[in-house]
């Protein structure tokens, strides 16, 4: 219809127009104490508005401006710009309350132990954290950006709420020992719950080999056939750098697990605080030797961020060899439609996502700690607003590792191995080329003569297309007089691995070790 | 003069060759590659592909001998290919002694456990400690045609006691040889980076010990904040670096496993004993999949990540240093010999140094980061990118320890300049949360008396003058609670003498920090 056509178009046309016309056209003017954008382009762009509206979190804009916390020196408030340039408590708050709550707790429980508050004081200070805490828990907590930070939005709260007496619970404590506890403590719960997911996956491996009893798969090297191994033994080689992972991130924690509280802003304090009760309500091993140190030093965080990052690199190669096995030419396994994806054009794909994501999200995991390496490079001592901006880079990596563990046991519960597509495919490959050359050596030849002459061996069954086991005894003797009929038994891939006995190899003994000494350890645990 | 004009001549010739680009040379393709045309090699005799480049010999010249693997090969290697993937030149120097000490544990398992002679054994044995020997004086040829370190050692044994070489290689690949190497080298270079750090503790130690009662001025946001003693400031890099040595010490046990006997990836079926060689070679037990055993490098990524963490502790000190050394501060005075000058400003004395020191953690997080990006996707057992792993290794642990050995010998080299910082700490309010803290004593709640102070120190700047400078009329201007015991807690000198919490940069503190450290180290007091 003509009506359809003309609207439609004319619309398009306008569209085009608003995109054509570039905000750099437009004339901005320069107010006295910044640049706000002029009306016209405000109502192009509204995007681009420096208004307050664009984030979610209350800058409470129409509201008259309260004085900071720290205002006695300043005579002029700070720019609205520098306010949401420099606020945390958009991305810190969340993580951060509950751990920030319970350090104050703390700290109010030992400043009247040692006199420093009254009992009624602490009391009240107590009860109105409580009561912040289920503000917050039931979504009626309104952060405030103008309000900076995770601390100075609740103490204000606190204010607000008790008066007096929340005044005195900065008493012998400054943001900077108060935020380096709420990281700790928030590192020390991160860890725990890393922890947990790794030994899932592990549990889960574990289970997945015991589902697969007995069923040999090639092993690569150079992605190029090498030999003939239990898939159960290739399972297990993975919950082995998952337990090194979980390793690093016990010494990490233990390591972290020391209280910077009392530190003050960088030197400690003259009041008669008691670092030791603090630091054991927090259930911390002891509290930090040195206040600079204290408040200084992300090292921790370093420590955590590359330990996830070496779990990323292991989900990562994980994540290649299942995508590469579910591919149509290795047809190795199938995947549950339940972690697969489909094709918005292809009406064939059924894809591995999850293994691919778990693959691609190592990326960011290595970002995140290459951030922090960077923003602590170079440094002066004590606390340095630029530390601010290690929170990102920390949430984003444990949130993604978390991710990546989750979605590695899902996909493992929910993937069966092809073993017919397996099992047809072994021939192929002289996976039993070493096992031959072992039988050689066992017959008296140095290794490197028969590495030699089963190189010759494998290069006359190429010339014949067939496997080492198809060969006659003649066509062996023809390359060397040493072989007898017993080398039939070291042919073919169940000959193979049944030939490993070494200390953790693949033959079926041996795995069937490793399974024992793990499914006891991960059932030990989860009791 | 005329031999001036053919000198002009000379330059005419060389611009002529500088300007004459190679990418217009013809290039005449051969049947396997694409050597460059003689022309070409005359003008650019740096872009001719020959071996005469690198300072390894390639034995160019010599026919061509077969590779060890070489039985089922046609074909020899491409000289390009050979080139790119040799490994000899920048990992034997490193590797050698440990591929010999590994080799020797080997042979003697495989006597042990009859499957060589003990008259092989002794053959082998005594022919790599001549081989040992030739390589320390310097008359063994590495040969690039020869590949690896390993390779060049069997080979040169070979060539010397002739077959029984050639049963060194029975249970045995360069998977799990090349990985036991690392980890020999590894457990060593932990040994070297931790005897650095225990003596830059301890230089900084003495560093305090030279400066008993200094006050500086102590910063965050590089804003003065609170004056602190020096010791406590050195003492804190002293906490760090206990850190990075523990963290090596995690690394060092978590990576003290044996891959030995793990073979290509899949075991072995001969008899061999991997606990033997475990315990020859000083490992604490033989890695229990031999899967993981070859595949994975997680150790080496975790002595690299705790090697960009000292490294980022080290660059923060240097930024310190550098700036104190600068006339804007002026509190630090280099030696003359740990300072070089500049090539045209005849006044300079530039802390180089310790800009390298900060210049350097950027390479240690380079080397991480090639590292993780390396293993990053990789499928399981031995790929060969994985070679790539020794070079970023290797420059890891040279930068750290230069990192760490110039750092000591800096410390050791520079004196507090003790006039300047006294005359300069007057300014910057430094006592002003003393100040604070003594209207807390006073009974007033702690946000109260931050905003009284946060007034006094806006009167100090109208006045331009200092916190003690103010009269006591002029402080009950501000508030009737100030008394005249208030100049007690005023001057830096008060104000460092009124810290007392635990950590804290109070003297009595920092004296027990310092007796700590002291009898940790094994420093004994030189007075």
């Amino acid at each position: 219809m003509a009506s359809s056509t003309s609207a439609a178009a004319a619309a398009a046309a306008v569209s085009l127009s608003l995109r054509l016309r570039s905000p750099y056209l437009n004339p901005i003017k320069f107010s006295q104490f910044g640049f706000p954008c002029s009306k016209s382009l405000q109502l192009v762009l509204p995007c681009l508005a420096l208004d307050a509206s664009v984030t979610s979190v209350s800058t409470k804009g129409e509201m008259e401006k309260e004085n900071k916390l720290w205002g006695g020196r300043f005579e002029e408030g700070v720019h609205e710009s520098v306010e949401r340039f420099t606020e945390s408590v958009s991305f810190e708050a969340e993580e951060l309350w509950v751990h920030d709550i319970r350090g104050s707790i703390a700290h109010a429980n030992m400043l009247a132990a040692q006199g420093l508050i009254t009992e009624g004081d602490r009391d009240l200070i107590i009860e109105g954290l409580s009561k912040i805490k289920i503000k917050i828990e039931t979504g009626e907590f309104v952060w405030r950006k103008d309000r900076e930070d995770v601390h100075m939005n609740i103490e204000a709260a606190l204010t607000d709420m008790i008066g007096e007496p929340a005044k005195k619970l900065h008493t012998a404590r400054s943001r900077n020992d108060q935020v380096v506890t709420d990281i700790r403590l928030w590192c020390r719960d991160a860890i725990d719950r890393i922890l947990i997911r790794i030994k899932q996956l592990q549990a889960q491996l574990v289970l997945l080999a015991l589902r697969n009893d007995g069923l040999i798969v090639p092993g690569y090297t150079h992605l190029q056939r090498a030999q003939p191994v239990l898939l159960q033994h290739l399972l297990l080689s993975y919950v082995e750098q998952l337990e090194r992972d979980a390793g690093r991130l016990i010494n990490c924690q233990e390591r972290l697990n020391f209280s910077p509280l009392g530190a003050c802003a960088l030197a400690g304090t003259g009041h008669p605080i008691d670092r030791l009760m603090t630091s054991q309500e927090l259930a911390f091993t002891a509290p930090l030797r040195n206040s600079i140190d204290a408040v200084s030093d992300r090292d921790f965080l370093l420590e955590l961020l590359s330990a996830n990052s070496i779990t990323a690199v292991h989900l990562s190669r994980i994540g290649e060899e299942w995508v590469l096995w579910a591919s149509e030419e290795f047809g190795f396994i199938i995947p549950s439609d339940s972690v697969s994806t489909g094709s918005s054009i292809m009406p064939q794909k059924k894809n591995p996502d999850p293994m691919e994501l778990v693959r691609g999200k190592s990326a960011r995991v290595i970002g995140d700690l290459i951030s922090l390496l960077v923003l602590c490079k170079g440094l002066p001592s004590a606390y340095n607003r630029d530390l601010q901006e290690d929170k990102g880079p920390l949430f984003d990596s444990v949130k993604a590792i978390i991710g990546m563990l989750e979605v590695t046991t899902v996909f493992a519960a929910n993937i069966t191995f092809n073993s017919e597509r397996i099992r047809s495919s072994l021939p192929a490959g002289y996976l039993d080329a070493t096992t031959l050359a072992d039988y050689l050596v066992k017959k008296g030849m140095p290794f490197r003569t028969s590495h030699e002459v089963v190189g010759r061996a494998v290069a006359l069954c190429i010339a014949k297309k067939c496997q080492l086991s198809d060969l006659s005894l003649d066509d062996l003797w023809g390359i060397n007089s040493i072989f007898e009929k017993d080398v039939y038994d070291f042919l073919g891939v169940e000959n193979a691995v049944n030939k490993f006995t070494s200390y953790g190899s693949t033959g079926s003994c041996e795995v069937q070790k490793q399974l024992q000494f793990w499914s006891s350890k991960l059932r030990h645990h989860q009791s």
